[in-house]
């Protein structure tokens, strides 16, 4: 699912966080159990870095972005889950002529693996790896940012997370993934990168390397946490002046955050999430909340979930 | 356990392959290959110049005898020359033994992309103008939006032409031998011709694209002399001229050069973005009855695009035939006929296919491309290149092409600062666009008037390719009433318009001695 807000928020000149059972956190299923996320989030910035200056710009506005999340996770066993997830995503400008763009986003598959959990009296070490795939789910506009909904690339990610968990619910979570994107097809057949005038209608996507700390508190029935996250495009050039972004810009954002998650019965609970960019580059500086639902069933109980 | 480590495993190797796969992201850029020119239009020393008299206007000194010994030096200069290339230098041969005036014409796109930024507005509100005397301090000179682009290729297109007519006359004057049929040790790396080898082509069109794309880009004057160079020294290492060769090439070119820059000093260019006198425009519109009047979309107003463009000289019809030639007025807002126009534009923001946004990007050429002058140079560059023209043909038909080209912008600026017609979102902003809209009046559409200026041309030129080309034309025109920044009669009027400039271009290209 962060897989997936990076992309999307990439591209909508946005970065954004999202905290549930997902790729990047510490927090597995256990076999049997299905999570269900419903979310809605939405973020929006009037400044933004044209390569590494900070501006606005009047013909821009306000840049506003609204995301509907559906993902579901599955613990195949205690140490594998699966996880399924897509987003709806529109764009919009409170100035801008420009068409907003909306719709169904890209489809997210990830595999989990818990290879590791060490358990002493004072708490457990988890190390898990991530490894997953998304692609777009329709031919929706790429190259038309800041208002396109995604991209429009095919993309491969792997990670590492590492997550301590005391017996008190202290808990400290660290993860980096590198996701692998293809280039966009365009639908132009010339385009400016670094300089140099392109003939082709495919743009050199850069590569994403990102990495989130976590620090928190969990117990069977709330869970807390700050975080601080980090992506980079591994290649890609900047924004020209008063020029428009392109998928092939190098962005980068650090953004801060906090997360809090509560059950208010059984296996339902409640959850929302606060976000702002501190410094990026070729990204909007946006301020983001999500609100939203996981839903816990079959087998399993909440309290066993939270366990894990 | 044992089953799921192996779809686990199984998943982890389908990402790392679907990754790796995905991981060469380098987009290569097609490459022209040299090619062994068969019509060498002998006679081309007579065809119609533009700026000059004719192809003797201007003089080139008799070189010296294939058996003198100043020739025999230069061929032992070559040979070492040839000998002591690297193979990055070989390749520049073949690079530029490809086709030198369309490789100088890809270089003024790429600038022309470059430098087509509008200015950011500063904190009062107001927009700095570039300034051709500090082309380097921001805002850069030139603002190179598409009226600025469509002369740029025009003036180094007519700047190449005329120095390879005047090149090809003094050729077949002096008919000196290429070095490798004066001396069979010489193996040139790129094709062959007969072509006479003085005043060499290739540095005639290196010396001329490089000072007249001096004159219209001088910020980029470091850039073009190594290009410039590169060129000439090309020709050493491929083996296909000696020094003298070069250096007349290269004087000739200069002087040339010089010609178009002083025409293009005169043809009313310095005044194409007068802004002081945009309210008498505006004034006289209003006494012709236009009371509603275009005004910006950008926050701030920016002030209008090059108001004046329209009284630029023109190539191929003069400026009554200009006048008379120029579309009746459109209708007037809040006719049946303008409200038809609007509301299919109403509909199209609600029912905008994909394929329909398609079109728009496909041909906005807006900010940050080589303008949609650029696109229909491009489309020459490539059809010259596929029927294999020699330099002096290829010229022709960039020049033919681009002079229709910017008579066709010349043509369409006048009409759009005589009507001052709204653009549709100032009508009625519920009409959001699926592209930038342009910083000047929307009747007529000038992708309209260039794209059918440049199709009528090139199907001259290129009569095998008609369908296609005019195809491409309406596609363009209509990719504006899908992006909804133009009214459809902006459009269609706009076609027929541009195939009327377009038409005088054909008239200009029957009878410059070619056939």
């Amino acid at each position: 699912m962060r897989t997936i807000y990076i992309l999307f928020s990439l591209l909508a000149l946005t970065p954004q966080s999202s905290f549930a059972q997902t790729p990047t956190d510490g927090l597995m299923m256990p076999k049997g159990v299905i999570c269900v996320l419903g979310q809605y989030s939405q973020n929006s910035w009037d400044e933004y870095w044209e390569g590494t200056n900070k501006r606005s710009n009047s013909n821009i506005g306000t840049v506003t972005t609204q995301n509907v999340m559906v993902m579901g996770n599955y613990g195949i066993t205690d140490a594998i889950n699966v996880m399924l997830g897509l987003p709806y995503i529109s764009t919009k400008s409170d100035v801008s002529y420009l068409t907003g763009q909306s719709g169904l986003q890209d489809i997210g598959l990830w595999l989990k693996y818990q290879p590791l959990e060490v358990k002493s009296g004072f708490g457990s070490l988890k190390l898990q790896v991530t490894g997953g795939l998304s692609a777009p789910v329709r031919k929706y506009v790429g190259d038309f940012l800041p208002f396109s909904i995604g991209l429009h690339t095919p993309a491969a990610s792997l990670r590492g997370i590492l997550n301590y968990t005391t017996r008190f619910g202290l808990y400290a979570t660290a993860q980096a993934g590198h996701t692998w994107r293809g280039n966009t097809k365009l639908d132009r057949d010339s385009y400016l990168y670094n300089g140099q005038l392109y003939y082709s209608d495919e743009a050199p996507t850069p590569n994403v390397v990102d990495a989130t700390g976590r620090i928190g508190f969990i117990n069977t029935r709330l869970q807390a946490e700050v975080t601080i996250d980090y992506f980079t495009c591994t290649d890609g050039d900047d924004i020209r002046y008063n020029d428009m972004p392109f998928p092939a810009n190098k962005m980068t954002a650090t953004t801060a955050g906090v997360f809090a998650k509560y059950f208010i019965w059984r296996g339902l609970a409640l959850q929302g999430s606060y976000g702002k960019v501190l410094s990026g580059r070729n990204v909007g500086q946006s301020t983001q909340f999500s609100g939203g639902f996981t839903w816990f069933f079959n087998v399993c109980k909440p309290k066993e979930a939270d366990k894990k | 356990m044992k089953k799921i480590k192996y779809i686990l495993s199984l998943f982890v190797s389908a990402s790392l392959l679907f990754g790796l796969n995905r991981c060469s992201k380098t987009v290569e850029n097609p490459v022209f290959e040299p090619y062994a020119e068969t019509n060498l239009d002998a006679t081309g020393g007579n065809w119609k110049t533009y700026v000059l008299a004719n192809g003797s206007d201007i003089a080139v000194p008799a070189p010296e005898d294939a058996t003198s010994a100043a020739y025999l030096a230069e061929l032992a200069d070559l040979k070492s020359k040839m000998s002591a290339a690297t193979a990055g230098q070989q390749d520049l041969a073949r690079l530029w033994g490809a086709n030198g005036v369309l490789r100088w014409h890809e270089i003024a796109r790429e600038l022309a992309a470059q430098y087509n930024v509008p200015p950011d507005y500063k904190d009062d509100g107001t927009y700095p103008a570039p300034d051709p005397l500090n082309p380097t301090v921001y805002p850069r000179f030139p603002f190179a939006n598409p009226p600025y682009a469509s002369r740029a290729f025009a003036l180094l297109a007519v700047a190449q032409y005329d120095a390879l007519v005047t090149a090809w006359h003094a050729k077949f004057q002096y008919s000196r031998l290429a070095p490798y049929k004066n001396d069979a040790s010489i193996q040139p790396l790129i094709p062959v011709n007969d072509l006479p080898s003085y005043p060499s082509e290739d540095a005639v069109v290196a010396a001329a694209s490089r000072e007249v794309l001096k004159f219209l880009f001088p910020g980029e004057k470091p850039l073009l002399d190594e290009k410039s160079t590169e060129h000439k020294n090309s020709r050493l290492w491929a083996g296909a001229n000696v020094q003298s060769d070069l250096d007349a090439g290269d004087s000739l070119g200069r002087m040339v050069a010089l010609r178009v820059i002083a025409y293009a000093k005169t043809d009313k260019m310095g005044a194409a973005n007068n802004q002081v006198a945009y309210p008498n425009l505006k004034a006289d519109a209003t006494a012709r009855g236009i009371t509603v009047q275009w005004t910006s979309r950008d926050i701030p107003a920016r002030p209008p695009m090059l108001p004046f463009f329209g009284e630029v000289k023109t190539w191929n019809l003069d400026r009554p035939t200009l006048i008379s030639v120029r579309p009746a007025a459109p209708p007037a807002i809040g006719t049946p006929d303008f409200e038809t126009a609007l509301n299919e534009l109403r509909d199209m923001v609600k029912n905008r296919t994909r394929e329909q946004f398609r079109i728009t990007t496909y041909w906005a050429d807006g900010v940050g491309t080589y303008t949609p002058p650029g696109h229909w140079d491009r489309r020459a560059a490539e059809l010259i290149y596929e029927k294999q023209f020699n330099e002096l043909r290829s010229a022709r038909a960039m020049a033919l092409v681009n002079t229709a080209l910017q008579d066709a912008g010349v043509a369409c600026w006048d009409t759009k600062y005589f009507y001052l017609l709204p653009r549709p979102t100032e009508v009625d902003p519920d009409v959001t666009t699926a592209t930038g809209i342009p910083n000047f009046p929307a009747y007529t559409s000038g992708h309209s008037t260039f794209s059918a200026a440049g199709a009528e041309v090139l199907s001259y030129l290129f009569p095998d390719h008609a369908t296609d080309l005019l195809a491409m034309a309406k596609e363009a025109s209509n990719s504006r009433i899908y992006g909804c920044i133009h009214y459809r009669f902006d459009c269609e009027i706009g076609l027929e318009h541009g195939k009327k400039i377009g038409d005088f271009a054909i008239q200009r290209g029957q009878n410059d001695g070619s056939q």
